[in-house]
């Protein structure tokens, strides 16, 4: 079984798969210490500068040519890196609230039309973010509102829902419907079942859930980018403005802290995925 | 004396996935005794879940009433009955550990902590489990949890516990062990136990009265001996322990007793009494109660068990007919297989069923 070619083949092919999905991560991760502040794919020496810069702790010197490359300024940035987390919070409490309940009631209540409701909250997940973007936008117009984090909240809470209430389906799907009769059984209300019994057994789901629809959110592009409006807007659509007439090289720095926060999260995700409350 | 439970006309119907009505009960009558330890006892589907699931709360009724000391229980919900129960799967709750899980009532009721924690000490304590309260339910072996959900189940003091095949998961020599931990129990709390198995001979063991369903109808409520010695029909005589049945004719009578032949041409004995020549009833002979001797039944054994102390022999009669099952301790005659036996009953021992 153990035929050393075929082994040794599979081993370089794994090697080359990790390379080719993460090369470009650490292309990032490389560029955000070079201290050239005009192209950064000349290597002129290590900096910490643009992490530095990022929290205003120094404010490197440019040449006035360099300077004028730059139209958005690192307070911009941060602007917008605050209206990504403003936006992830808010959208991961209402979405996972949102779902969570949906996941409950479908799989506990019978009513007319469940298995349609079912189908129709898998539809925004596979729907295009083109077509969705399109959609809310003409929607948010139609109702004249004025576009702002507010329609960003409500854009990214019409999807995310969806993959949350997936992830507590599931869940829900794998729970013994006895646990909930035992509580009721032992003089507990449907409330109080709710918060000491179902809750807290589907917290794992509820959790995971939670993760997803956060970053999902902090990165979504190309729906937010319909949706928000010429002031506020987040870290994706700020950036993608951004590549188009150069890239600051503190974007750099920011993908990096990104990463890692992304790292971090999925870190927790799994941990709390393998803690078992079976 | 008016029972602690009074159940009249019980019936639930469900619909089929293919269309139809099923009967899950059909008419249920059940008295339980505020100290008995009642078992239904029936074969798969025939409504025992069903009946246990209206009692708790779990299962409306189509008709019929369910009374708790003479007040009728229909309208209230599960949370609000006096009644708890211990679920087959155990349902315990993997989030918190053996003593939340055992004090979960007192925890939803808001009792003090001082009186929580001494009773959850206690309940432990009455189960055995003392010292375990600090595990999660997934840190207990299969016989552990059933003594969880057993010491959470009674911790509220109801006055009727209800028990789906509490049993069903444990292995032979635990199970054992736990039907007699159980009914000791259930007399020391003195309160009334209703017990679900389709294992009759745990019903047997453990039961003031046996309940046996068949098909959403109850077929006959009586203590292990009626039940064992008396059944009502075949099905109760089948359902119960091993049966050897001679569907026979009556030819004539002899003082105390008849003699009877089976259409293959067995000749028993059977009680006089009420019998007439000519009337056709069903013989009932349990294989306790056939033992070898120098005369009676002819036949050639086919086939030798031993159950540790007893030898059980399945005999072929020589006048044909199914074969007779015999249990004895007489182990040192030792017949082999395909000697020629004759088994004796007495008279008396035989159960006769009208049916033919
Ligand atoms: N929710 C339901 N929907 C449809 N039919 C049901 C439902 N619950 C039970 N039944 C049917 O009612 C009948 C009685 O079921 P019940 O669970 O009471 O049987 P049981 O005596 O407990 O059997 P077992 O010994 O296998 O547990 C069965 O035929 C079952 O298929
Ligand atoms: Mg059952």
């Amino acid at each position: 079984m153990r035929n050393p070619l075929g082994w040794a083949a599979l081993t370089l092919f794994s090697l080359l798969f990790f390379a080719f999905i993460y090369a470009p991560l650490f292309v990032i991760v490389g560029y955000s210490f070079n201290a050239n502040p005009v192209n950064m794919m000349i290597w002129e020496g290590f900096t910490l500068d643009w992490y530095t810069g990022l929290f205003g702790l120094t404010e490197r010197s440019m040449d006035a040519n360099s300077r004028a490359a730059y139209i958005e300024s690192t307070d911009q940035m941060l602007a917008a890196l605050r209206n990504s987390l403003f936006v992830a919070v808010f959208t991961t409490t209402i979405a996972t609230v949102m779902g969570t309940a949906t996941a409950i009631a479908l799989a506990r209540f019978r009513f007319r039309g469940r298995r349609l409701y079912d189908g129709f909250l898998m539809l925004p997940m596979m729907m295009p973010d083109i077509v969705l973007g399109i959609g809310l936008l003409i929607f948010f117009v139609t109702l004249g509102m004025q576009l702002s984090l507010l329609t960003i909240i409500i854009g990214h809470c019409t999807f995310l829902t969806s993959y949350v209430f997936i992830i507590v389906q599931a869940r829900m799907a794998g729970l013994d419907p006895a646990l909930e009769e035992a509580s009721a059984d032992l003089g507990a209300s449907e409330w109080v079942t709710l918060r000491k019994v179902l809750l807290p057994q589907l917290a794992p789901g509820i959790m995971g859930g939670a993760l997803l629809a956060f970053v999902i959110s902090m990165d979504d592009l190309v729906i937010t980018y319909f949706v928000s409006g010429t002031g506020d807007t987040t870290l994706p659509v700020f950036i993608f403005g951004m590549i188009r007439r150069g890239v600051k090289p503190e974007i750099n720095a920011i993908a990096t802290l990104l990463i890692l926060a992304s790292v971090a999260i999925a870190a927790l995700g799994l941990w709390l995925r393998s803690r078992k409350t079976d | 004396m008016t029972a602690l439970l009074e159940i009249r006309g019980a019936r639930r119907e469900f619909v089929t996935p293919e269309g139809g009505r099923l009967a899950a009960l059909d008419g249920v009558d059940l008295d339980v005794g505020a100290n008995e330890f009642v078992t239904l006892l029936g074969p798969s589907g025939c409504g025992k879940t069903t009946l246990l699931r209206a009692v708790s709360g779990f299962e409306t009724l189509d008709g019929g009433t369910i009374r708790l000391d003479g007040a009728d229980i229909a309208a209230l919900p599960p949370f609000r009955r006096p009644v708890n129960t211990v679920f087959q799967s155990y349902a315990l709750f993997g989030h918190m550990t053996v003593a939340r899980n055992v004090g979960y009532a007192l925890e939803v009721q808001g009792v003090p902590r001082a009186t929580y924690e001494a009773e959850v000490a206690a309940a432990l304590e009455k189960v055995g489990l003392s010292g375990l309260g600090g595990r999660k339910p997934s840190q207990l072996s299969g016989g552990q949890r059933q003594r969880v959900a057993l010491a959470r189940a009674i911790i509220a003091k109801p006055r009727l516990l209800l028990l789906d095949e509490p049993l069903s998961a444990l292995d032979r020599n635990l199970r054992q062990q736990m039907q007699i931990e159980l009914k000791a129990l259930q007399h020391r709390l003195g309160i009334a136990f209703v017990f679900v198995t389709h294992d009759q001979e745990e019903a047997l063991t453990m039961s003031d009265r046996i309940v046996v369903m068949r098909a959403g109808r109850i077929e006959q409520i009586g203590t292990p001996r009626d039940i064992y010695r008396q059944p009502k029909n075949r099905f109760v005589a089948e359902f119960i322990g091993e049966t050897n049945l001679f569907p026979v004719l009556v030819e004539r009578i002899e003082g105390a007793t008849a003699l009877a032949r089976t259409d293959a041409g067995v000749v028993l004995a059977i009680p006089a009494e009420g019998r007439r020549a000519g009337e056709r009833v069903t013989a009932i002979l349990r294989p306790t109660d056939l033992a070898l001797a120098g005369e009676g039944i002819r036949g050639t054994v086919t086939r030798a068990v031993y159950l540790g102390a007893d030898l059980h022999l399945f005999v072929q009669p020589a006048a044909g007919g199914p074969e007779i099952s015999v249990t004895t301790r007489d182990v040192a005659s030792l017949p082999a297989t395909g000697e020629t036996v004759h088994l004796a009953h007495d008279p008396a021992r035989v159960h006769l069923l009208a049916e033919a």
